[in-house]
């Protein structure tokens, strides 16, 4: 049985899917409970339907997005972890990035199924999991003093946050970009010099797809701001991913 | 209904949805961390520990970081119950957060208040479930197509997935960013082209990468703050 086969295999689907069906149940009683309290507080319930069908509809088509992001990982790490991984805490970007840091920590060459191991995979899926915990960690012991501190007035009144995270929205934004910057770095370094310093014979291929990744988001941004459609928004990252990865199979016939 | 009343209600509701959610994060945490060593087990594979410090004192330290911000930055939008759900579910930038501000704003409540607390774990709990059922959906229709998708004249697309990543991400963040963006990519590429056997470890390469766009970033904030306290 082939790495693949058995990172598809049912047992799998039964860890992730009993997994995914906790995470449902509690999610469904969370709204039972917010339904309940809502009508025990005296809120008009034509309003809280109206949220509902709002989230709901809202909701379908960054889940489409978020769907394409489990084909797109499906190929190396098989079908029931990425499905688990974007169903529960995860996001198409961070669980790309920590599956090819996980590969490299674990020898691989990179994020491939050509050259995964099980071993390789069980210590990817640990690194997944635990990398973004943090949040869950943070709301464990701390959810309740910093709701009660924030009820204080530490937010402005749209609800977003005060001046003092006004450096934290910009940190995170500067620190990807400082991850984005060491990847295209690599792919720029790999075609200079990965056939020899200055040689420019080292693969292209990986630089040729990030440039189309990037062509395509543009496209999507313009799409977005020009025709005024938000909307486009929910697709950009993992529609620029489809087609760049589908400009890899015809890219990789040229090399 | 009088105000006592309905408040004292309301802090009873909070304070059992702070037990929820906690007791929820404890077995949705052991569920997670436990999943891939079941998975180890089962295909007699164990996570090698080793490999696994040496990738998260890698990438593990960034997203630690990214955590703190993301929690500092978010818990004041989605109230109690929003938060313990939102980071169980995950997905907060492209849809938890976007999906509760929106329904806030479309039902008109306002931050703070009661009613914000029961709109935003509504739309929270309604949006994760409408994922997970159409990742379930999608799932189930991914498996008579698997032989298609392990097929090797797909194989160059799905070894490209992180540079298709990477090119899209860096479009969205250089963007309007390049001040920032331009010292650590050519800081990066000349790293790389001088010393390719670093390619093998590019996630390490991130930590400096990192803390230097993070520097000019807080340059660039100190020096817009100066000006704005200069024109008051």
């Amino acid at each position: 049985m082939n790495i693949l086969s058995q990172l598809n295999s049912g047992m799998l689907y039964l860890i992730c899917g009993a997994v995914i069906l906790f995470v449902a149940v509690m999610c469904v009683v969370f709204a039972v409970r917010a339904w309940r309290a809502g009508k025990a507080v005296g809120m008009d319930t034509a309003k809280m339907r109206r949220a509902i069908v709002s989230s709901a509809t809202f909701a379908v088509l960054p889940s489409v997005g978020i769907l394409l992001g489990v084909i797109a990982l499906s190929g190396s790490l098989g079908t029931p972890w990425p499905w688990l991984r974007l169903s529960v805490i995860g996001a198409l970007h961070y669980e790309t990035q920590v599956a090819e840091a996980a590969a490299e920590a674990a020898g691989l060459p990179g994020l491939s199924a050509s050259s995964m191991t099980a071993t390789a995979f069980s210590t990817i899926a640990l690194l997944m999991s635990v990398c973004i915990i943090w949040g869950m960690v943070f709301s464990l012991f701390n959810c309740k003093s910093y709701t009660r501190r924030l009820s204080g007035g530490a937010v402005k009144k749209d609800g977003r946050p005060s001046a003092l995270a006004g450096f934290g929205d910009r940190a995170m934004t500067a620190m990807f970009i400082g991850l984005v910057s060491a990847y295209i770095g690599s792919y720029i370094g790999t075609f200079v010099s990965g056939g020899g310093l200055f040689s420019f014979a080292g693969s292209w291929l990986p630089l040729a797809v990030a440039l189309v990744g990037a062509a395509a988001m543009a496209v999507f941004l313009l799409i977005k701001e020009k025709g005024k459609a938000d909307w486009v928004e929910s697709f950009s990252i993992a529609g620029s991913m489809l087609a760049a990865m589908s400009a890899a199979i015809f890219l990789g016939k040229l090399m | 209904m009088n105000e006592q009343n309905k408040q004292r209600i309301y802090e009873s509701y909070l304070e059992r949805t702070h037990r929820l959610g906690r007791i929820s994060v404890v077995i949705t945490l052991a569920l997670l961390l436990g999943a891939p060593f079941l998975i180890g087990a089962y295909l007699q594979a164990p996570p090698d520990l080793g490999a696994f410090l040496k990738g998260f004192l890698s990438i593990g330290l960034v997203y630690f970081v990214s955590c703190v911000a993301e929690y500092l930055i978010y818990v004041p939008m989605l109230g109690a119950g929003g938060t313990y759900l939102a980071f169980i579910t995950g997905n907060l930038i492209n849809m938890k957060i976007p999906c509760a501000v929106t329904a806030r704003d479309i039902v008109g409540v306002k931050s703070g208040t009661p009613e914000n607390e029961i709109i935003s774990t509504l739309s929270i709990a309604v949006s994760s479930l409408v994922t997970i059922l159409v990742l379930a959906l999608g799932v189930l229709l991914l498996i008579p197509l698997q032989p298609f998708l392990q097929s090797p004249t797909l194989q160059p697309a799905f070894d490209n997935v992180v540079p298709a990543l990477f090119g899209a991400m860096a479009c969205k963040y250089y963007r309007g960013n390049l001040r920032i963006a331009a010292v650590p990519l050519l800081l990066m590429a000349l790293l790389f082209t001088l010393v390719p056997s670093l390619t093998g470890s590019t996630s390490f390469m991130i930590i400096p990468s990192g803390a230097v766009a993070i520097g000019l970033a807080w340059l660039c904030y100190r020096r817009e703050q100066r000006e704005q306290e200069a024109l008051k």
